[in-house]
């Protein structure tokens, strides 16, 4: 590595030659990103090793997790044929989409409450607000149980909703809060002022504004809730659970090839989530920017 | 009627007060503006005509109804904001309709009033375009139209053109006035720019504080400043020191300039004399005019005019400004170092303390 | 004033639902955490403070203390394996920087549970790993495994702050720092590291809370000795049905976690102070 450590003197340019200061120096082992390029590669390789293995044995036609025997999709048929799979994977979409209708609507009333009114207990709202975030799930889990057991609810589905709703809630309000703060007041005011009542601003004005927030962050809680573990484990009942308790209970009980099925299609439902999340308001721009292109034409 | 008044108005933030005691009477029909530098409670008092803000003490008169209960929604007045405030997700059309529709307009009277009110500010034909295709004048605009449109007492315009650069600003200024008097309706108009209220208004009420330190025509409100405050906010003022006698001011140079001492003046206090440099002649002194002599030590050509700058005897400095009517910078009369002799007449002078 | 009544009434809905299924529940775990069990293994609520002496007891102290420990040193190996690769994109990633954000990011969307078990996969002793070196190397039920699972599930809780502060820097201080202290190694040390320090912090913050109460990879990486306190009171709830005991565990994790995370915003809000100075 001689090469790399000459010395600057030597190498710096005479004062005419004023080119890229930056490149004055010459570059050090340090401007040489090469040893961090390694190792972020290996990095990514290690990373993405495990996940590999379970999409591609997914795939596998043999139950064996150290050869490759053939491409198959009998574990997916043995996903999709199992009755109580089944009844499974609707029962998470059942609970990830009552949970993201819920906790957007509640979370977005809050988030417009913590913004625009000035109370006493506007403070201890928000505390209330940011706590659930910072809370480990088992404490959530934990909790959520305990209330459901005080008050004589059984566990069922529904339990797991409610347990999902909670702490979805927090979420929803951040995004939404955020996008609220960057929409300002004058907006609001202009519509009272055209005739529009605080309800009427709300519907036709703020909401209308809101919804890029209101959906990402739906999308979101739909993603988490469907991947949701800790909080599902101690607030599920008997039957049916959701997908991931059950995939709990079959690596207790030894490995098995579904599992590496069941785990694809998890991927791949809330990676389509979140992507939705984030694709959607360029789709709704490109969509506008392309009007601009005809009406720019058209009235210049 | 009045359009708008203001009975002891004040109003309370915490414990600064933003507006104290307002007395105002604006007339139908009137360009009337509010004029200060930030802070001055201009703004405040816009929102309170608008419903916005509560007045903490006094009353509030729209067509002499009082309009203390009635919230913003229901009052017959309009807002022009400063940002626009557009609604972003409607078009133009839907925009300039949002206030008809609330009152539930029939939808062949809104379509030939959108028409009409687009017209009006000439945004004809753009009315499918969202906001965000909008330039920063377009916007503008769509905003006047969408208040105009609901045909309100009073229009309330909160520095309007603050956003817009100077020459489309000057331009706007112009077609605002234009469309005030087609229109007929009272307008009560925000700023802080001097030369804008000057150039648009009927009457100005310069505020500061709070406080309105006067409320009379442009000409009056520059020419006749009644205190210390207006005469510095508007245009820009020369102040010679010197010493209140009977009849006028002893200037410290010697001179005696004959001017109407105030009230609470009495020979021997100190006050200064304020005199706008436009009315200050560089040429031969005419009968009446107060003389006085000073070395030049700075000329600045701005185009249409030459500031002539003067360092008079006790060191004060006075600025001359001359039209540059029939001569151009080549042209000197004088250089840098020359003593020369300017004058004005007496009633141009303003005695302040 | 009515607007203020109009706003305030949104905050009724998810205000009280947070009362009720949030606040409220905790609650009752503390007044819990001081009940009995009686014969039938039925909760009752009590003064029984035997229940926290009980989570002090010598026999529990080592679940305890390695809950802890294994969270540090999660913490630790996230900051040693994630501040490099968010170096490098931050400062080198140029125009793949969101491409590869996102792709540091996409694995975390892969269930919790089945990224663990797809270590058990790789590194069982049907896995693929050991097949392929064709031994009988155990790397399952130890210590390291149930680290390396803690670190691969919260990976992405450091990398992601660490990256948005190194993100935030202005590039030409470190430039700066080149042409004062000569040396790569002490330019980060005097420039970079103090500068990224916030990022870090909540890394740190964002990979340790999670990581102490965590129950998943001890229950399916490791063994009968690397039992955490979050297995504990999973048993507590589920198995062993001493719910009191579980609750007073629970309390108890949550106050040490409470008196990091104070801490940590109190370090925050200084900084923020400071920067605003």
């Amino acid at each position: 590595m001689s090469s790399v450590q000459s010395p600057p003197a030597a190498s710096r340019p005479a004062s005419g030659t004023r080119a890229e200061p930056s490149r004055r120096r010459p570059p050090q082992g340090f401007d040489r990103p090469r040893f961090l390029r390694i190792f972020t590669g290996i990095f990514f390789i290690v990373l993405f090793a495990p996940i590999g293995l379970v999409i591609l044995f997914s795939f596998n036609s043999s139950r064996s997790l150290q050869d490759f025997e053939g491409f198959s999709l009998r574990w997916y048929e043995q996903f999709f044929e199992s009755p109580s799979l089944r009844d499974s994977l609707i029962a998470s979409v059942e609970i990830a989409l009552v949970t993201m209708v819920v906790a957007t609507v509640l979370g977005t009333l809050l988030a417009y409450g913590l913004v625009r009114a000035r109370t006493r207990w506007s403070d201890a709202a928000n505390v209330l607000m940011l706590v659930p975030l910072v809370t480990p799930e088992i404490v959530a889990g934990v909790s959520a149980l305990l209330l459901f057991t005080q008050v004589g609810l059984e566990l069922s589905i529904t339990t797991i909703m409610l347990a999902h709703i909670t702490f979805s809630i927090s979420y929803v309000t951040v995004v939404v809060r955020a996008r609220l703060a960057a929409l300002g007041r004058e907006v609001e005011d202009a519509s009272m002022d055209l005739g529009a009542t605080r309800w009427g601003t709300f519907r036709l004005v703020t909401l209308p504004a809101l919804w890029p927030a209101v959906i990402a962050s739906g999308l979101l809680v739909f993603a988490l809730s469907f991947d949701d573990f800790v909080l599902s484990f101690f607030t599920t009942g008997e039957s049916p659970q959701p997908l991931p308790v059950r995939i709990w209970t079959q690596i207790r009980f030894g490995v098995r090839p579904t599992i590496n099925a069941i785990g694809t299609f998890m991927l791949v439902i809330s990676t389509l989530s979140i992507g939705l999340a984030l694709l959607l308001p360029r789709l709704l721009g490109r969509r506008e920017s392309g009007l601009k292109m005809l009406l720019g034409r058209e009235g210049a | 009627m009045s359009a708008i008044r203001f009975e002891g108005v004040t109003k309370r933030f915490d414990e600064a007060v933003a507006v104290d005691s307002l007395n105002l009477e604006i007339e139908p029909g009137e360009f009337f503006s509010l004029l200060g530098p930030s802070g001055c409670g201009k703004t405040t008092t816009l929102r309170m005509v608008a419903g916005f803000e509560q007045p903490s003490e006094g009353r509030i008169y729209l067509e002499d109804e009082p309009v203390e209960t009635v919230p913003p929604y229901k009052r017959n007045v309009n807002t022009v904001f400063q940002s626009y405030a557009l609604f972003e997700h409607l078009n133009v059309e839907d925009n300039v309709a949002f206030g008809l529709k609330r009152r539930k307009v029939d939808k062949e009277e809104i379509r030939s009033r959108v028409a009409e009110a687009l017209e009006l500010v000439e945004l004809h034909g753009r009315e499918k375009a969202h906001p965000r295709e909008l330039s920063g004048g377009q916007k503008q605009r769509v905003a006047l139209a969408r208040a105009l449109i609901n045909r309100p007492a009073v229009l309330l315009l909160d520095e309007p053109l603050g956003a817009l650069d100077l020459k489309l600003r000057k331009q706007m200024q112009v077609e605002l006035k234009g469309i005030q008097r087609e229109v007929g309706i009272t307008f009560l108009y925000v700023t802080h720019d001097q030369e804008e209220a000057l150039a648009m208004s009927d009457r100005i009420a310069v505020m500061e504080g709070g406080y309105v330190k006067q409320c009379s025509s442009p000409e009056d409100v520059y020419e006749h400043p009644t205190g210390p405050f207006v005469a510095g906010f508007i245009g820009v003022s020369n102040l010679l020191p010197g010493v209140a006698e009977n009849g006028g001011v002893r200037l410290a140079s010697g001179e005696l300039c004959k001017a109407d001492v105030p009230n609470d003046c009495s020979p021997g206090d100190e006050v200064q004399l304020s005199v706008r440099p436009e009315k200050i002649w560089t040429e031969e002194a005419e009968e009446g005019m107060v003389s006085i002599e000073g070395t030049i030590v700075e000329r600045v050509y701005v185009g249409t005019s030459t500031q002539v700058i003067l360092e008079l005897a006790n060191g004060v400095r006075l600025i001359a400004l001359e039209q540059n009517f029939n001569r151009a910078k080549s042209d000197d009369r004088w250089g840098i170092g020359d003593r020369i002799r300017v004058s004005w007449h007496p009633e141009h002078s303003l005695v302040l303390r | 004033m009515n607007e203020n009544r109009f706003a305030s009434a949104f905050l009724i809905p998810g205000g009280l639902w947070l009362v009720a299924l949030f606040a409220a529940p905790l609650i009752f775990l503390l007044a819990l955490s001081f009940g009995y069990t009686d014969d039938l293994g039925e909760a009752l609520y009590g003064w029984n403070p035997e229940n926290y002496s009980r989570v002090f007891d010598a026999d529990l102290l080592p679940v305890l203390v390695r809950s802890v420990g294994f969270a540090l040193a999660t913490v630790v190996l996230c900051l040693l394996i994630g501040y490099p690769v968010a170096y490098y994109i931050a400062i080198f990633g140029g125009r793949w920087k969101n491409v590869l954000l996102a792709l540091v990011v996409l694995p975390f969307f892969v269930n919790y549970l089945v990224r663990t078990y797809a270590w058990i996969a790789m590194l069982g002793d049907d896995g693929l790993v050991n097949g392929l070196l064709g031994g009988d190397l155990r790397f399952l039920n130890t210590p390291y495994a149930v680290i390396g699972g803690l670190v691969y599930g919260f990976l992405a809780f450091m990398i992601l702050p660490v990256y948005a502060s190194l993100d935030r820097m202005d590039p030409s201080l470190i430039e700066a720092g080149k042409d004062l202290y000569g040396g790569p190694w002490q330019t980060f040390r005097n420039v970079t590291w103090p500068h990224t320090m916030q990022g870090v912090l909540a890394g740190s913050v964002l990979v340790f809370l999670p990581a102490v109460g965590d129950f998943v990879s001890a229950s399916l990486l490791g063994g009968p000795d690397d039992v955490m306190v979050g297995n504990l009171i999973q048993q507590q709830f589920q198995a062993s049905d001493n719910w009191p005991f579980g609750a007073a565990l629970t309390v108890v994790m949550m106050a040490f976690l409470l008196i990091w995370m104070s801490l940590y915003l109190r370090s925050a809000a200084r900084e923020a102070k400071e920067a605003r100075a």
